[in-house]
């Protein structure tokens, strides 16, 4: 029954990432080694945010009161800047369209996270007799980090051509600027209206989508331009 | 169109999925941890005791488990393990549950007086019932935690059970909704305690060598869960009352003037009634059958002290006591009425202390304030140290002082004033060490089980040799059962640690697949369906149809 548990977690997070792959007209490109390679990209860029982190940042763990500083949640997330700098880079190593682009990067950028943050927990939870729904919700979790990634992509994307519509310019810039900030957001919404871990949930895939439509709507009149 | 969707489908098993899932499954499977122990529940439980007295079983005789969590309404068979509170249990509840042996967790009340006085009685019968058979099932207690509060609750109020939800969907809801409970114990089998009872005994001298006064008590503790047997009142007092007596008169006999006549033997025994008294009975056997035996040669009497924690002592003998004899004389000074009853030995425990040393033809007799032998109050969990029984006891050691030490220097009670202030203060009782020794006794579990298998040197034995030999010369006899026809055998695990996972029915799992299978089908048409919404959403955003 358990490993039978485990199945449906993992069907849930590999099948939406797989058909994203394998539908969204990327894998004609033959860009499986590129994903790899922003899955690398995403991996080096962990690495140096930890290392970012554990230099000039206090061990939030040490801390005895358990007082959550606003203002240091708010610099640590201001490290996720880096995020969106690997994102550029993994953007630039693709060849192609600029819709290939997005979505190579983004998929392996979302794969990378999915392996290095939560199969682990998945892997040794959800075998386990226990039963707990945060598996089944941390991979839900991950599809919705995809369209999220996808977004993020997107914006990165916008915001590096020289051609985008100067009407646009702020708004890519500031949604861009939103980036890093947008799960203190999200926890920040929660936490207010004492939301419960699915309404959470709910939250962040009407955010993610909500990000992926406008950046979606102003790729699009992009590529008209473009194509003009 | 519904073709090429089809096809599609067929992409995904058909690429590379299948062909490296092949390899990596199997090994991922390989190195899975093999014990998962991430349950959300840990507790500390504790055994039921176990033990065979004259090779006749007693209490539970398994240790380990892993079956699920049922309410005492919900649980049919011996693959459940019944989880309930001691005091909502009925009698014919236990009954069915000991024929049809599913496993049992009691959680204990969450404060003893908070009790009403009929749950009290009806604990105290249950674990009566409890413990005359054997019981082939495994049974633990487990103290109140609020963890363990929703877990009876969450076990009462749902309905997992197939047959009693109405419709399907309301069975598929249910079994989405509730949560169920896999309790787990692993715990060794249980296994023979070496047992060594012993004996501690002290002489205070007296002017002619001639008689003997022993005073004796017992100092385990008897209770259905041996962890948490503390005994406050049987016989934690009793032990209380010795230790004081000997501080009494090493006082008096230490100085010649105002030494009594006969001697005073002070014995403290490590196995009591639930065991037959097996160790006052083998320090009789070593201190009469041996040929220069000299230290119980002239008995005047033995006064055993039993449960003398509350008012109104009585005198239980197994003889009615001649006019004239010692024995009448100390009575008539407790001035406490007299319980007769004689030694039956067909029975398989003794009654009393006393019997042991009546059976040896020595005049004795047992000062408790229990009526009768058969109270349950002796065999109880619930037998927890108060500060009432605390008066009482330090009342009944004063009365019980007084009594010995008039007998000792034949005292009549027409003293004047200043006689009686002197007597008072001869005899005062020092009632913080009696505190102290109240609450220390009384704090320890003394089972057999535990008081008997560890150091003699250490623990409660070791304390008590301690604090007697700051009054007399203590001896330690050390006793041993039969290697060939055990007298008793005790068996260990004792507590142990136990995991409740939270679980779903494998229904459950269906269910979630068949969820999530429309979950990634709707995934599935929405990616295929995504040019032609994006190219109505670009059209809705430029206004211009798209182009490429």
């Amino acid at each position: 029954m358990t490993l039978y548990h485990f199945g449906n977690c993992l069907a849930l997070v590999y099948a939406p990432y797989h058909m994203a792959y394998k539908f969204s007209g990327i894998s004609e490109y033959a860009t499986f080694s590129k994903c790899v390679y922003a899955g690398g990209l995403y991996i080096f860029t962990q690495l140096c945010k930890m290392l970012l982190l554990a230099t000039f940042f206090p061990d939030s763990d040490s801390q005895i009161n358990g007082e959550y500083d606003v203002f240091l949640e708010i610099l640590k997330a201001t490290v996720d800047f880096a995020d969106l700098l690997g994102l550029y880079f993994a953007l630039n190593s693709v060849p192609g369209k600029g819709h290939a682009k997005i979505l190579t990067s983004a998929i392996g950028w979302a794969s990378a996270e999915v392996v290095v943050s939560r199969s682990v927990l998945l892997w040794v939870g959800a075998p386990g007799s226990e039963f707990d729904w945060r598996y089944v919700r941390s991979c839900a979790e991950a599809n919705v980090a995809l369209v999220q990634h996808a977004g993020s992509a997107a914006l990165v994307w916008l915001w590096s051509r020289s051609d985008l519509p100067r009407a646009h310019a702020p708004l890519v810039l500031w949604l861009l600027a939103l980036t890093p900030y947008r799960p203190l957001l999200e926890e920040a919404v929660a936490a207010v209206l004492s939301l419960s871990a699915w309404s959470l949930l709910a939250v962040r895939a009407l955010h993610a989508s909500a990000v992926a439509l406008t950046a979606l709507a102003m790729y699009a009149i992009l590529s008209q331009q473009i194509a003009l | 169109m519904w073709r090429d969707e089809a096809d599609g489908f067929a992409e995904i098993f058909k690429g590379y999925l299948p062909y490296y899932l092949l390899v990596a499954l199997p090994i991922f499977i390989i190195m899975s941890p093999v014990n998962p122990v991430a349950a959300s529940h840990e507790f500390s439980v504790y055994r039921m005791q176990q033990y065979d007295l004259h090779s006749v079983p007693h209490g539970c005789r398994s240790s380990s488990f892993n079956l699920e969590g049922r309410s005492l309404t919900s649980w049919s068979t011996a693959r459940h393990c019944v989880v309930a509170r001691l005091q909502d249990i009925t009698i014919e509840q236990f009954m069915e549950i000991r024929s049809k042996s599913p496993a049992l967790l009691l959680v204990l009340p969450k404060n003893n007086t908070e009790l009403t006085v009929e749950q009290k009685e009806h604990i105290q019968l249950l674990e009566m019932a409890m413990i005359q058979q054997e019981m082939l099932a495994p049974v633990y207690f487990a103290k109140w935690s609020p963890e363990f509060e929703d877990i009876l609750d969450d076990l009462q109020h749902s309905f997992i059970t197939d047959d009693k939800s109405g419709t399907a969907l309301e069975a598929m809801f249910n079994t989405v909704s509730s949560n169920g409970y896999q309790i787990v114990v692993t715990a060794p089998a249980p296994q023979k305690l070496d047992s060594k009872p012993v004996t501690l005994h002290g002489k205070l001298v007296g002017r002619s060598e001639a008689r003997t006064i022993v005073i004796a008590a017992h100092y385990d503790a008897a209770g259905l869960v041996p962890e948490l047997a503390q005994g406050a009142d049987s016989n934690a007092s009793g032990a209380v009352a010795v230790l004081e007596l000997a501080r009494i008169f090493s006082r008096l006999y230490s100085s010649v003037a105002v030494r009594g006549a006969p001697s005073l033997l002070f014995v403290l025994t490590s196995v009591g009634h639930s065991l037959n008294y097996f160790a006052t009975k083998k320090w009789l056997e070593e201190q009469l059958d041996v040929t220069d035996a000299s230290l119980l040669q002239d008995v005047s009497f033995v006064l055993c002290l039993d449960s003398i924690s509350s008012e109104n002592l009585n005198l239980h003998v197994s003889k009615p006591p001649k006019a004239g004899g010692a024995a009448h004389s100390l009575r008539a000074r407790l001035n406490v009425p007299v319980v007769h009853k004689k030694i039956n030995l067909a029975d398989e425990l003794l009654a009393w202390h006393h019997e042991r040393f009546s059976i040896r033809r020595m005049t004795a007799f047992t000062l408790s304030s229990l009526q009768s032998h058969k109270e349950p109050a002796r065999n109880t969990i619930l037998d927890t140290p108060s500060e009432e029984s605390l008066k009482h006891l330090v009342n009944n050691i004063k009365v019980t002082a007084r009594a010995l030490a008039s007998h000792i220097y034949n005292l009549t009670d027409e003293v004047n004033d200043e006689d009686a202030t002197l007597y008072d203060d001869a005899l005062d009782v020092d009632e913080a060490a009696v505190r102290h020794w109240y609450e220390y006794l009384s704090s320890q579990p003394r089972a057999p089980h535990l008081i008997t298998t560890t150091s003699q040197n250490s623990g409660v034995t070791g304390a008590l040799e301690k604090a007697l030999s700051r009054y007399v010369d203590v001896t330690m006899s050390t006793h041993t059962v039969d290697k060939r026809e055990p007298e008793y055998v005790l068996y260990s695990p004792l507590r142990n640690l136990l995991y409740v996972y939270s679980v779903k029915p494998a229904v459950f799992d269906l269910i979630l697949t068949l969820a999530i299978v429309a979950y990634l089908s709707l995934v599935y048409f929405a990616i295929q369906m995504f040019p032609k919404f994006y190219e109505e959403y670009a059209k809705f955003v430029t206004g211009k149809a798209k182009v490429y």
